[in-house]
Protein backbone atom coordinates (compact mmCIF):
# COMPACT_ATOMS: atom_id res chain seq x y z
CA UNK A 1 0.00 0.00 0.00
CA UNK A 2 2.69 2.48 0.96
CA UNK A 3 5.30 3.55 -1.49
CA UNK A 4 8.65 2.95 0.18
CA UNK A 5 10.28 5.75 -1.76
CA UNK A 6 7.55 8.23 -1.05
CA UNK A 7 7.99 11.21 1.17
CA UNK A 8 6.53 10.81 4.65
CA UNK A 9 4.40 13.86 4.06
CA UNK A 10 3.73 15.97 1.03
CA UNK A 11 1.45 18.98 1.24
CA UNK A 12 0.65 20.60 -2.10
CA UNK A 13 -1.05 23.99 -2.38
CA UNK A 14 -3.18 23.43 0.69
CA UNK A 15 -5.98 25.90 1.31
CA UNK A 16 -7.96 25.65 4.52
CA UNK A 17 -11.06 27.78 4.72
CA UNK A 18 -13.69 29.02 7.16
CA UNK A 19 -17.37 28.54 6.19
CA UNK A 20 -17.49 32.19 5.07
CA UNK A 21 -14.68 31.52 2.58
CA UNK A 22 -11.95 33.22 4.61
CA UNK A 23 -8.68 31.35 4.13
CA UNK A 24 -6.69 30.30 7.19
CA UNK A 25 -4.05 28.53 5.06
CA UNK A 26 -3.08 30.00 1.69
CA UNK A 27 -1.52 27.68 -0.88
CA UNK A 28 0.74 26.03 1.66
CA UNK A 29 3.20 23.49 0.26
CA UNK A 30 5.80 21.58 2.18
CA UNK A 31 7.24 18.10 2.39
CA UNK A 32 8.88 15.88 4.91
CA UNK A 33 11.35 13.10 4.20
CA UNK A 34 11.41 9.98 6.35
CA UNK A 35 13.24 10.64 9.61
CA UNK A 36 13.39 14.36 8.99
CA UNK A 37 12.42 17.10 11.43
CA UNK A 38 10.81 20.13 9.87
CA UNK A 39 10.08 23.16 12.00
CA UNK A 40 6.99 25.26 11.33
CA UNK A 41 7.69 28.74 12.67
CA UNK A 42 5.73 31.92 12.76
CA UNK A 43 3.92 34.16 15.16
CA UNK A 44 0.79 33.15 16.98
CA UNK A 45 -2.08 32.81 14.49
CA UNK A 46 0.21 32.14 11.53
CA UNK A 47 -1.55 28.84 10.85
CA UNK A 48 1.08 26.45 12.21
CA UNK A 49 -1.37 24.35 14.21
CA UNK A 50 -3.89 24.45 11.37
CA UNK A 51 -1.40 22.64 9.13
CA UNK A 52 -0.98 19.90 11.71
CA UNK A 53 -4.73 19.62 12.17
CA UNK A 54 -5.35 19.38 8.44
CA UNK A 55 -2.79 16.60 8.15
CA UNK A 56 -4.17 14.67 11.11
CA UNK A 57 -7.79 15.13 10.05
CA UNK A 58 -8.84 17.04 13.15
CA UNK A 59 -9.82 20.40 11.68
CA UNK A 60 -12.46 22.09 13.89
CA UNK A 61 -16.05 21.72 12.66
CA UNK A 62 -16.81 24.18 9.90
CA UNK A 63 -13.17 24.57 8.88
CA UNK A 64 -12.33 22.52 5.84
CA UNK A 65 -9.79 21.87 3.13
CA UNK A 66 -11.04 23.84 0.12
CA UNK A 67 -8.16 23.07 -2.22
CA UNK A 68 -4.94 21.17 -2.33
CA UNK A 69 -3.54 17.76 -1.61
CA UNK A 70 -2.11 16.00 1.39
CA UNK A 71 -0.09 12.86 0.70
CA UNK A 72 0.75 10.69 3.66
CA UNK A 73 3.39 8.11 2.70
CA UNK A 74 2.32 8.59 -0.89
CA UNK A 75 -1.38 8.11 -0.20
CA UNK A 76 -3.70 10.91 -1.28
CA UNK A 77 -5.76 11.53 1.84
CA UNK A 78 -8.48 13.44 -0.05
CA UNK A 79 -9.14 10.44 -2.24
CA UNK A 80 -10.00 8.19 0.70
CA UNK A 81 -13.36 7.68 2.36
CA UNK A 82 -13.52 9.29 5.83
CA UNK A 83 -13.25 5.90 7.56
CA UNK A 84 -10.25 4.78 5.51
CA UNK A 85 -8.63 8.17 5.91
CA UNK A 86 -9.01 7.93 9.68
CA UNK A 87 -7.48 4.49 9.69
CA UNK A 88 -4.59 5.54 7.44
CA UNK A 89 -3.83 8.52 9.65
CA UNK A 90 -4.11 6.46 12.82
CA UNK A 91 -1.76 3.81 11.46
CA UNK A 92 0.93 6.25 10.38
CA UNK A 93 0.68 9.33 12.55
CA UNK A 94 0.60 10.65 16.08
CA UNK A 95 0.35 13.99 17.85
CA UNK A 96 2.34 15.47 20.68
CA UNK A 97 0.00 18.25 21.73
CA UNK A 98 0.73 21.65 23.17
CA UNK A 99 -1.12 21.49 26.45
CA UNK A 100 -0.37 18.35 28.46
CA UNK A 101 -3.25 19.23 30.77
CA UNK A 102 -6.09 18.84 28.29
CA UNK A 103 -4.38 16.26 26.09
CA UNK A 104 -5.14 13.47 28.54
CA UNK A 105 -8.70 12.62 29.45
CA UNK A 106 -9.10 13.66 33.10
CA UNK A 107 -11.52 10.88 34.03
CA UNK A 108 -9.64 7.97 32.46
CA UNK A 109 -6.56 6.22 33.76
CA UNK A 110 -3.34 6.86 31.87
CA UNK A 111 -2.78 3.19 30.94
CA UNK A 112 -5.74 2.58 28.63
CA UNK A 113 -5.34 6.03 27.12
CA UNK A 114 -1.94 4.96 25.79
CA UNK A 115 -2.69 1.34 24.97
CA UNK A 116 -6.13 1.85 23.34
CA UNK A 117 -4.76 3.02 19.96
CA UNK A 118 -2.13 0.27 19.99
CA UNK A 119 -4.69 -2.49 20.37
CA UNK A 120 -7.39 -0.81 18.31
CA UNK A 121 -5.46 0.36 15.29
CA UNK A 122 -2.24 -1.59 15.28
CA UNK A 123 -3.96 -4.79 16.30
CA UNK A 124 -1.51 -5.54 19.09
CA UNK A 125 -2.43 -7.80 21.98
CA UNK A 126 -3.01 -6.16 25.32
CA UNK A 127 0.22 -7.68 26.65
CA UNK A 128 2.30 -6.43 23.75
CA UNK A 129 0.79 -2.95 24.01
CA UNK A 130 1.54 -2.85 27.73
CA UNK A 131 5.09 -4.09 27.29
CA UNK A 132 5.80 -1.50 24.61
CA UNK A 133 4.23 1.24 26.72
CA UNK A 134 6.37 0.28 29.73
CA UNK A 135 9.44 0.30 27.49
CA UNK A 136 8.65 3.78 26.23
CA UNK A 137 7.82 5.13 29.69
CA UNK A 138 11.20 3.87 30.77
CA UNK A 139 12.80 5.63 27.80
CA UNK A 140 11.29 8.94 28.89
CA UNK A 141 12.65 8.34 32.39
CA UNK A 142 9.46 7.51 34.21
CA UNK A 143 10.59 5.40 37.08
CA UNK A 144 7.50 3.52 38.22
CA UNK A 145 5.56 2.87 35.03
CA UNK A 146 2.93 0.65 36.62
CA UNK A 147 2.00 3.25 39.17
CA UNK A 148 1.77 5.87 36.41
CA UNK A 149 -0.35 3.63 34.20
CA UNK A 150 -2.81 3.31 37.07
CA UNK A 151 -2.92 7.04 37.76
CA UNK A 152 -5.28 9.73 36.61
CA UNK A 153 -3.75 12.69 34.78
CA UNK A 154 -4.31 15.18 37.59
CA UNK A 155 -2.15 13.10 39.89
CA UNK A 156 0.93 13.88 37.79
CA UNK A 157 2.94 17.03 37.15
CA UNK A 158 2.89 18.88 33.83
CA UNK A 159 6.38 17.74 32.85
CA UNK A 160 5.49 14.14 33.63
CA UNK A 161 2.29 14.32 31.60
CA UNK A 162 4.22 15.70 28.64
CA UNK A 163 6.73 12.85 28.88
CA UNK A 164 3.82 10.40 28.96
CA UNK A 165 2.38 12.01 25.83
CA UNK A 166 5.74 11.69 24.11
CA UNK A 167 5.90 8.03 25.08
CA UNK A 168 2.35 7.52 23.81
CA UNK A 169 3.12 9.22 20.50
CA UNK A 170 6.25 7.17 19.85
CA UNK A 171 4.87 3.86 21.13
CA UNK A 172 3.59 2.59 17.75
CA UNK A 173 6.76 3.90 15.99
CA UNK A 174 4.70 6.13 13.71
CA UNK A 175 6.05 7.42 10.40
CA UNK A 176 4.89 10.95 11.22
CA UNK A 177 4.57 12.89 14.44
CA UNK A 178 3.09 16.36 14.64
CA UNK A 179 4.57 18.05 17.71
CA UNK A 180 2.52 21.21 18.33
CA UNK A 181 4.57 23.49 20.56
CA UNK A 182 5.25 20.59 22.92
CA UNK A 183 7.38 22.67 25.25
CA UNK A 184 5.50 25.97 25.31
CA UNK A 185 3.41 25.15 28.37
CA UNK A 186 6.41 23.94 30.38
CA UNK A 187 9.03 25.78 32.37
CA UNK A 188 12.49 26.24 30.93
CA UNK A 189 14.31 23.47 32.76
CA UNK A 190 11.71 20.90 31.72
CA UNK A 191 11.65 22.25 28.14
CA UNK A 192 15.23 21.20 27.52
CA UNK A 193 14.66 17.66 28.68
CA UNK A 194 11.50 17.31 26.62
CA UNK A 195 13.30 18.55 23.50
CA UNK A 196 16.14 16.12 24.08
CA UNK A 197 13.70 13.22 24.53
CA UNK A 198 11.87 14.00 21.31
CA UNK A 199 15.17 14.31 19.46
CA UNK A 200 16.46 10.98 20.82
CA UNK A 201 13.30 9.02 20.19
CA UNK A 202 12.91 10.56 16.76
CA UNK A 203 16.39 9.37 15.79
CA UNK A 204 15.82 5.89 17.20
CA UNK A 205 12.50 5.33 15.51
CA UNK A 206 13.29 7.21 12.30
CA UNK A 207 10.04 9.11 12.62
CA UNK A 208 9.46 12.23 10.56
CA UNK A 209 8.43 15.17 12.73
CA UNK A 210 6.54 18.35 11.95
CA UNK A 211 7.68 20.49 14.83
CA UNK A 212 5.50 23.52 15.45
CA UNK A 213 7.14 26.33 17.41
CA UNK A 214 7.43 30.08 17.56
CA UNK A 215 10.89 29.90 19.11
CA UNK A 216 13.82 30.22 16.68
CA UNK A 217 16.10 28.91 19.43
CA UNK A 218 14.21 25.62 19.42
CA UNK A 219 14.25 25.57 15.62
CA UNK A 220 18.04 25.67 15.63
CA UNK A 221 18.26 22.82 18.12
CA UNK A 222 15.85 20.33 16.63
CA UNK A 223 15.18 20.72 12.92
CA UNK A 224 16.87 20.10 9.59
CA UNK A 225 14.32 22.06 7.57
CA UNK A 226 12.24 25.12 8.32
CA UNK A 227 9.00 26.50 6.98
CA UNK A 228 8.40 30.11 7.98
CA UNK A 229 4.74 31.12 7.98
CA UNK A 230 2.90 34.38 8.14
CA UNK A 231 -0.85 34.82 7.85
CA UNK A 232 -1.34 31.25 6.63
CA UNK A 233 1.25 31.70 3.87
CA UNK A 234 4.66 30.17 3.46
CA UNK A 235 7.15 33.02 3.64
CA UNK A 236 10.30 30.93 3.36
CA UNK A 237 11.19 27.26 3.14
CA UNK A 238 14.82 26.28 3.56
CA UNK A 239 17.27 24.00 5.36
CA UNK A 240 17.77 25.12 8.94
CA UNK A 241 21.43 26.10 8.53
CA UNK A 242 20.55 28.31 5.59
CA UNK A 243 17.71 29.95 7.51
CA UNK A 244 20.17 31.05 10.14
CA UNK A 245 23.24 31.73 7.99
CA UNK A 246 21.60 33.29 5.00
CA UNK A 247 17.89 34.00 5.48
CA UNK A 248 16.26 35.13 2.26
CA UNK A 249 13.14 36.84 3.46
CA UNK A 250 13.14 39.99 5.56
CA UNK A 251 10.49 38.44 7.81
CA UNK A 252 12.75 35.47 8.58
CA UNK A 253 15.56 37.84 9.46
CA UNK A 254 13.19 39.80 11.66
CA UNK A 255 12.06 36.62 13.45
CA UNK A 256 15.67 35.64 14.12
CA UNK A 257 16.47 39.12 15.33
CA UNK A 258 13.45 39.08 17.61
CA UNK A 259 14.61 35.88 19.31
CA UNK A 260 15.98 36.57 22.78
CA UNK A 261 19.67 35.57 22.91
CA UNK A 262 21.49 34.24 26.00
CA UNK A 263 22.81 37.76 26.60
CA UNK A 264 19.38 39.25 26.17
CA UNK A 265 19.98 41.69 29.01
CA UNK A 266 22.75 43.49 27.06
CA UNK A 267 21.17 43.32 23.59
CA UNK A 268 17.96 45.22 22.98
CA UNK A 269 14.87 43.18 22.04
CA UNK A 270 13.99 43.86 18.41
CA UNK A 271 10.39 43.17 17.49
CA UNK A 272 9.33 42.60 13.88
CA UNK A 273 9.11 46.07 12.26
CA UNK A 274 5.50 47.24 11.65
CA UNK A 275 6.35 48.30 8.09
CA UNK A 276 7.32 44.72 7.28
CA UNK A 277 4.08 43.38 8.80
CA UNK A 278 2.09 45.86 6.71
CA UNK A 279 3.96 44.76 3.59
CA UNK A 280 3.17 41.10 4.34
CA UNK A 281 -0.51 41.92 4.83
CA UNK A 282 -0.57 43.67 1.43
CA UNK A 283 0.90 40.56 -0.16
CA UNK A 284 -1.79 38.44 1.50
CA UNK A 285 -4.50 40.78 0.24
CA UNK A 286 -3.18 40.61 -3.32
CA UNK A 287 -2.95 36.86 -2.97
CA UNK A 288 -6.55 36.59 -1.75
CA UNK A 289 -7.75 38.75 -4.66
CA UNK A 290 -6.02 36.44 -7.13
CA UNK A 291 -7.48 33.45 -5.30
CA UNK A 292 -11.06 34.71 -5.47
CA UNK A 293 -10.69 35.54 -9.17
CA UNK A 294 -9.41 32.04 -9.74
CA UNK A 295 -12.39 30.66 -7.81
CA UNK A 296 -14.90 32.75 -9.76
CA UNK A 297 -13.65 31.80 -13.16
CA UNK B 1 8.07 13.02 40.23
CA UNK B 2 4.50 13.08 41.40
CA UNK B 3 2.98 16.35 42.51
CA UNK B 4 3.42 17.10 46.19
CA UNK B 5 -0.26 17.94 46.38
CA UNK B 6 -1.38 14.42 45.75
CA UNK B 7 -5.10 14.72 45.30
CA UNK B 8 -7.58 11.96 46.02
CA UNK B 9 -8.59 9.55 43.31
CA UNK B 10 -11.73 10.50 41.46
CA UNK B 11 -15.06 8.78 41.96
CA UNK B 12 -14.21 7.89 45.54
CA UNK B 13 -16.98 8.84 47.88
CA UNK B 14 -15.51 11.13 50.49
CA UNK B 15 -17.28 12.27 53.63
CA UNK B 16 -17.29 15.97 53.04
CA UNK B 17 -19.91 17.68 55.11
CA UNK B 18 -23.46 17.81 56.30
CA UNK B 19 -24.64 19.47 53.12
CA UNK B 20 -24.26 16.10 51.51
CA UNK B 21 -25.15 13.83 54.39
CA UNK B 22 -28.35 15.45 55.61
CA UNK B 23 -30.10 15.32 52.23
CA UNK B 24 -28.87 11.80 51.76
CA UNK B 25 -30.21 10.81 55.18
CA UNK B 26 -33.63 12.23 54.35
CA UNK B 27 -33.79 10.54 50.97
CA UNK B 28 -32.64 7.18 52.31
CA UNK B 29 -35.26 7.43 55.07
CA UNK B 30 -37.81 8.19 52.42
CA UNK B 31 -36.72 5.27 50.27
CA UNK B 32 -36.87 2.84 53.20
CA UNK B 33 -40.26 4.17 54.24
CA UNK B 34 -41.51 3.87 50.67
CA UNK B 35 -40.22 0.37 50.05
CA UNK B 36 -41.42 -0.99 53.37
CA UNK B 37 -44.55 1.13 53.52
CA UNK B 38 -46.81 -1.78 54.55
CA UNK B 39 -44.53 -2.45 57.52
CA UNK B 40 -43.94 1.11 58.65
CA UNK B 41 -47.37 2.58 58.05
CA UNK B 42 -49.34 2.15 61.26
CA UNK B 43 -52.67 2.12 59.39
CA UNK B 44 -54.24 1.41 56.06
CA UNK B 45 -53.81 4.72 54.21
CA UNK B 46 -57.30 4.41 52.74
CA UNK B 47 -59.12 3.28 55.85
CA UNK B 48 -61.68 5.86 56.90
CA UNK B 49 -62.98 6.13 60.43
CA UNK B 50 -65.46 8.91 60.86
CA UNK B 51 -65.32 8.45 64.64
CA UNK B 52 -61.69 9.54 64.54
CA UNK B 53 -61.83 12.45 62.12
CA UNK B 54 -59.44 15.38 62.46
CA UNK B 55 -57.44 14.02 65.35
CA UNK B 56 -54.50 16.35 66.06
CA UNK B 57 -50.85 15.21 66.04
CA UNK B 58 -49.25 13.69 69.13
CA UNK B 59 -47.99 16.90 70.69
CA UNK B 60 -51.43 18.48 70.94
CA UNK B 61 -54.14 17.72 73.47
CA UNK B 62 -56.81 15.35 72.24
CA UNK B 63 -54.49 13.21 70.13
CA UNK B 64 -54.78 9.44 69.91
CA UNK B 65 -51.67 7.34 70.53
CA UNK B 66 -52.21 5.32 67.33
CA UNK B 67 -52.26 8.41 65.10
CA UNK B 68 -48.87 10.08 65.48
CA UNK B 69 -49.48 12.87 63.01
CA UNK B 70 -53.26 12.97 63.44
CA UNK B 71 -56.03 12.15 60.99
CA UNK B 72 -57.77 13.99 58.19
CA UNK B 73 -61.41 14.95 57.65
CA UNK B 74 -62.30 11.36 56.81
CA UNK B 75 -60.43 9.94 59.78
CA UNK B 76 -57.55 8.58 57.68
CA UNK B 77 -54.14 8.39 59.33
CA UNK B 78 -51.92 11.26 58.08
CA UNK B 79 -48.60 9.49 58.74
CA UNK B 80 -49.68 6.35 56.91
CA UNK B 81 -50.88 8.38 53.95
CA UNK B 82 -47.60 10.28 53.86
CA UNK B 83 -45.60 7.04 53.88
CA UNK B 84 -47.63 5.64 51.01
CA UNK B 85 -47.39 9.06 49.36
CA UNK B 86 -43.60 8.78 49.49
CA UNK B 87 -43.93 5.63 47.39
CA UNK B 88 -45.70 7.47 44.63
CA UNK B 89 -43.45 10.51 44.90
CA UNK B 90 -40.25 8.46 44.65
CA UNK B 91 -41.56 6.19 41.93
CA UNK B 92 -42.56 9.15 39.81
CA UNK B 93 -39.37 11.07 40.48
CA UNK B 94 -37.02 8.21 39.63
CA UNK B 95 -38.80 7.11 36.47
CA UNK B 96 -39.51 10.63 35.29
CA UNK B 97 -36.00 11.93 36.01
CA UNK B 98 -34.33 9.04 34.24
CA UNK B 99 -36.54 9.19 31.16
CA UNK B 100 -36.09 12.95 31.01
CA UNK B 101 -32.36 12.64 31.61
CA UNK B 102 -31.70 9.92 29.07
CA UNK B 103 -33.71 11.63 26.36
CA UNK B 104 -32.39 15.14 27.00
CA UNK B 105 -28.77 14.13 27.55
CA UNK B 106 -28.67 12.05 24.39
CA UNK B 107 -29.85 15.00 22.33
CA UNK B 108 -27.47 17.32 24.17
CA UNK B 109 -24.49 15.03 23.54
CA UNK B 110 -25.34 14.70 19.85
CA UNK B 111 -25.90 18.43 19.34
CA UNK B 112 -22.76 19.35 21.28
CA UNK B 113 -20.42 16.90 19.62
CA UNK B 114 -21.69 16.43 16.08
CA UNK B 115 -22.53 20.13 15.69
CA UNK B 116 -23.63 21.40 12.29
CA UNK B 117 -26.99 20.22 11.08
CA UNK B 118 -27.67 18.11 14.19
CA UNK B 119 -26.99 21.05 16.43
CA UNK B 120 -29.16 23.43 14.42
CA UNK B 121 -32.16 21.11 14.49
CA UNK B 122 -31.86 20.16 18.17
CA UNK B 123 -31.14 23.69 19.36
CA UNK B 124 -34.08 25.07 17.41
CA UNK B 125 -36.34 22.40 18.87
CA UNK B 126 -35.18 23.33 22.37
CA UNK B 127 -35.90 27.01 21.72
CA UNK B 128 -39.39 26.31 20.43
CA UNK B 129 -40.10 23.93 23.29
CA UNK B 130 -39.01 26.40 25.92
CA UNK B 131 -41.35 29.05 24.63
CA UNK B 132 -44.27 27.14 26.23
CA UNK B 133 -45.09 27.90 29.88
CA UNK B 134 -44.25 24.55 31.50
CA UNK B 135 -47.03 24.17 34.05
CA UNK B 136 -49.69 25.10 31.53
CA UNK B 137 -48.03 22.65 29.17
CA UNK B 138 -48.19 19.88 31.78
CA UNK B 139 -51.80 20.53 32.68
CA UNK B 140 -52.85 20.65 29.03
CA UNK B 141 -50.93 17.53 28.27
CA UNK B 142 -52.39 15.48 31.09
CA UNK B 143 -55.80 16.86 30.25
CA UNK B 144 -55.38 15.60 26.69
CA UNK B 145 -53.72 12.22 27.29
CA UNK B 146 -55.64 11.51 30.46
CA UNK B 147 -54.77 11.41 34.13
CA UNK B 148 -52.67 8.81 35.86
CA UNK B 149 -49.07 8.24 36.86
CA UNK B 150 -47.88 7.33 33.36
CA UNK B 151 -49.24 10.59 32.03
CA UNK B 152 -47.55 12.49 34.83
CA UNK B 153 -44.20 10.88 34.05
CA UNK B 154 -44.70 11.43 30.35
CA UNK B 155 -45.57 15.07 30.94
CA UNK B 156 -42.46 15.66 33.02
CA UNK B 157 -40.15 14.07 30.46
CA UNK B 158 -41.80 15.92 27.63
CA UNK B 159 -41.47 19.27 29.34
CA UNK B 160 -38.10 19.05 31.01
CA UNK B 161 -35.83 17.26 28.56
CA UNK B 162 -34.73 20.70 27.36
CA UNK B 163 -32.98 21.32 30.69
CA UNK B 164 -30.72 18.32 30.08
CA UNK B 165 -30.33 19.03 26.39
CA UNK B 166 -29.19 22.61 26.98
CA UNK B 167 -26.75 21.98 29.80
CA UNK B 168 -25.27 18.80 28.36
CA UNK B 169 -24.92 20.36 24.91
CA UNK B 170 -22.92 23.24 26.37
CA UNK B 171 -20.71 20.94 28.43
CA UNK B 172 -20.18 18.59 25.52
CA UNK B 173 -19.07 21.50 23.35
CA UNK B 174 -16.49 22.46 25.96
CA UNK B 175 -15.20 18.89 26.19
CA UNK B 176 -15.18 18.47 22.41
CA UNK B 177 -12.59 21.28 22.21
CA UNK B 178 -10.19 19.45 24.49
CA UNK B 179 -7.05 17.97 23.00
CA UNK B 180 -7.80 14.54 24.38
CA UNK B 181 -10.71 14.27 21.95
CA UNK B 182 -8.34 15.00 19.06
CA UNK B 183 -5.88 12.48 20.45
CA UNK B 184 -8.56 9.81 20.58
CA UNK B 185 -9.56 10.56 17.00
CA UNK B 186 -5.94 10.45 15.79
CA UNK B 187 -5.71 7.15 17.66
CA UNK B 188 -8.40 5.87 15.34
CA UNK B 189 -11.46 6.08 17.57
CA UNK B 190 -14.78 6.43 15.78
CA UNK B 191 -16.90 9.47 16.51
CA UNK B 192 -19.53 7.52 18.42
CA UNK B 193 -16.87 5.74 20.48
CA UNK B 194 -15.17 9.05 21.21
CA UNK B 195 -18.46 10.52 22.33
CA UNK B 196 -19.35 7.60 24.57
CA UNK B 197 -16.02 6.67 26.10
CA UNK B 198 -14.15 9.99 26.13
CA UNK B 199 -16.70 12.77 26.40
CA UNK B 200 -19.62 11.15 28.22
CA UNK B 201 -17.59 10.29 31.36
CA UNK B 202 -16.62 13.95 31.58
CA UNK B 203 -20.18 15.26 31.42
CA UNK B 204 -21.55 12.52 33.67
CA UNK B 205 -21.15 14.60 36.85
CA UNK B 206 -23.44 17.21 35.35
CA UNK B 207 -25.92 14.58 34.24
CA UNK B 208 -26.02 13.15 37.75
CA UNK B 209 -26.47 16.58 39.30
CA UNK B 210 -29.28 17.34 36.87
CA UNK B 211 -30.89 13.97 37.57
CA UNK B 212 -31.05 14.73 41.28
CA UNK B 213 -32.46 18.17 40.56
CA UNK B 214 -34.96 16.65 38.15
CA UNK B 215 -36.14 14.20 40.80
CA UNK B 216 -36.95 17.16 43.02
CA UNK B 217 -38.77 18.86 40.18
CA UNK B 218 -40.69 15.67 39.39
CA UNK B 219 -41.88 15.49 43.00
CA UNK B 220 -43.20 19.04 42.74
CA UNK B 221 -44.84 18.52 39.37
CA UNK B 222 -46.52 15.35 40.57
CA UNK B 223 -47.73 17.24 43.64
CA UNK B 224 -49.05 20.08 41.52
CA UNK B 225 -50.86 17.71 39.22
CA UNK B 226 -52.30 15.84 42.21
CA UNK B 227 -53.28 19.16 43.71
CA UNK B 228 -55.36 20.01 40.67
CA UNK B 229 -56.60 16.44 40.52
CA UNK B 230 -54.82 15.52 37.31
CA UNK B 231 -52.60 12.82 38.71
CA UNK B 232 -53.93 9.48 39.98
CA UNK B 233 -57.36 9.18 41.56
CA UNK B 234 -57.75 11.50 44.51
CA UNK B 235 -58.35 8.63 46.91
CA UNK B 236 -54.80 7.46 46.47
CA UNK B 237 -52.46 8.96 48.99
CA UNK B 238 -50.18 11.44 47.23
CA UNK B 239 -48.61 14.41 48.95
CA UNK B 240 -50.19 16.72 46.44
CA UNK B 241 -53.70 15.44 46.99
CA UNK B 242 -53.16 15.58 50.77
CA UNK B 243 -52.10 19.20 50.48
CA UNK B 244 -55.10 19.86 48.29
CA UNK B 245 -57.51 18.28 50.77
CA UNK B 246 -55.75 19.83 53.73
CA UNK B 247 -56.18 23.26 52.24
CA UNK B 248 -59.96 23.06 52.69
CA UNK B 249 -59.60 22.20 56.35
CA UNK B 250 -56.70 24.47 57.21
CA UNK B 251 -58.56 26.31 59.99
CA UNK B 252 -59.51 23.22 61.96
CA UNK B 253 -56.95 20.62 60.89
CA UNK B 254 -53.81 22.41 59.67
CA UNK B 255 -51.68 19.26 60.15
CA UNK B 256 -53.28 17.57 57.17
CA UNK B 257 -51.76 20.33 55.03
CA UNK B 258 -48.56 21.04 56.92
CA UNK B 259 -46.91 17.61 57.24
CA UNK B 260 -47.04 16.62 53.56
CA UNK B 261 -45.94 20.14 52.70
CA UNK B 262 -42.87 19.75 54.92
CA UNK B 263 -42.12 16.35 53.41
CA UNK B 264 -42.42 17.82 49.92
CA UNK B 265 -40.20 20.76 50.80
CA UNK B 266 -37.51 18.61 52.42
CA UNK B 267 -37.51 16.18 49.52
CA UNK B 268 -37.13 18.82 46.86
CA UNK B 269 -34.44 20.61 48.87
CA UNK B 270 -32.59 17.34 49.51
CA UNK B 271 -32.58 16.35 45.87
CA UNK B 272 -31.20 19.66 44.67
CA UNK B 273 -28.58 19.91 47.44
CA UNK B 274 -27.57 16.34 46.80
CA UNK B 275 -27.29 17.08 43.10
CA UNK B 276 -24.85 19.90 43.73
CA UNK B 277 -22.87 17.84 46.22
CA UNK B 278 -22.68 14.82 43.92
CA UNK B 279 -21.46 16.97 41.08
CA UNK B 280 -18.51 18.02 43.20
CA UNK B 281 -17.88 14.48 44.44
CA UNK B 282 -17.79 13.04 40.96
CA UNK B 283 -15.67 15.81 39.53
CA UNK B 284 -12.08 14.58 39.72
CA UNK B 285 -10.46 17.91 39.06
CA UNK B 286 -12.83 19.94 41.27
CA UNK B 287 -13.10 22.88 38.92
N1 LIG C 1 -11.76 27.02 15.55
C1 LIG C 1 -11.41 28.10 14.81
N2 LIG C 1 -12.36 28.84 14.21
C2 LIG C 1 -12.02 29.91 13.48
N3 LIG C 1 -10.77 30.35 13.30
C3 LIG C 1 -9.77 29.65 13.87
C4 LIG C 1 -10.04 28.50 14.66
N4 LIG C 1 -8.87 28.03 15.12
C5 LIG C 1 -7.91 28.85 14.63
N5 LIG C 1 -8.44 29.83 13.89
C6 LIG C 1 -7.72 30.88 13.18
O1 LIG C 1 -6.83 30.27 12.28
C7 LIG C 1 -5.63 30.98 12.22
C8 LIG C 1 -4.47 30.04 12.43
O2 LIG C 1 -4.57 29.47 13.72
P1 LIG C 1 -3.48 28.48 14.28
O3 LIG C 1 -3.12 27.49 13.25
O4 LIG C 1 -3.99 27.95 15.57
O5 LIG C 1 -2.26 29.47 14.55
P2 LIG C 1 -0.87 29.10 15.23
O6 LIG C 1 0.15 29.43 14.20
O7 LIG C 1 -0.75 30.03 16.39
O8 LIG C 1 -0.89 27.68 15.63
C9 LIG C 1 -5.70 32.07 13.28
O9 LIG C 1 -5.94 33.28 12.65
C10 LIG C 1 -6.85 31.69 14.13
O10 LIG C 1 -7.53 32.82 14.59
MG1 LIG D 1 -0.84 26.86 17.55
Amino acid sequence: MNNLHAKTLDIINLNVTLPNGHRLLRDVSLSLDPGEVRALVGESGAGKSMIGKAVLGILPTGISISQGEILLEGTHLNALTPATRRKTIAQTSALIPQDPLTALNPVRKIGPQITDPLTRIHGWTKARALARTRELLDRVHIRNPDRVLNSYPHELSGGMRQRILIAAAFAPSPRLIVADEPTTALDVTVQKEILRLIRELQRETGTGVLFVTHDMGVVAKISQKVTVLFGGRVVEDAPTHRIFENPEHAYTRALIAATPTPNASTEPFRPVPPALIAELHREIQADDDRFSKRAHR
Amino acid sequence: MVDATYSPRPMRFKIRNLRLWLPLLWIVTLIIAAVFAPIFAPHDPLAQDLMLERLPPFFIDGSEPGHLLGTDSLGRDVLSRMIYGARIALFVSVIAAFSTGIFGSTLGLIAGYYGGWWDRVISRLVDIWMAFPPVLFAVLLVAVIGTGLTSVIFAIALIDWTRFARVIRAETMVQAQMDYVDSARIGGARRMATLLSEILPNVLPSIIALLALEMGIAVIVEAILSFVNLSISSDDPTWGSMISEGRGAIHFAWWVLLFPLIALFLTVLSFSTLGEGLKKQFDPVLK
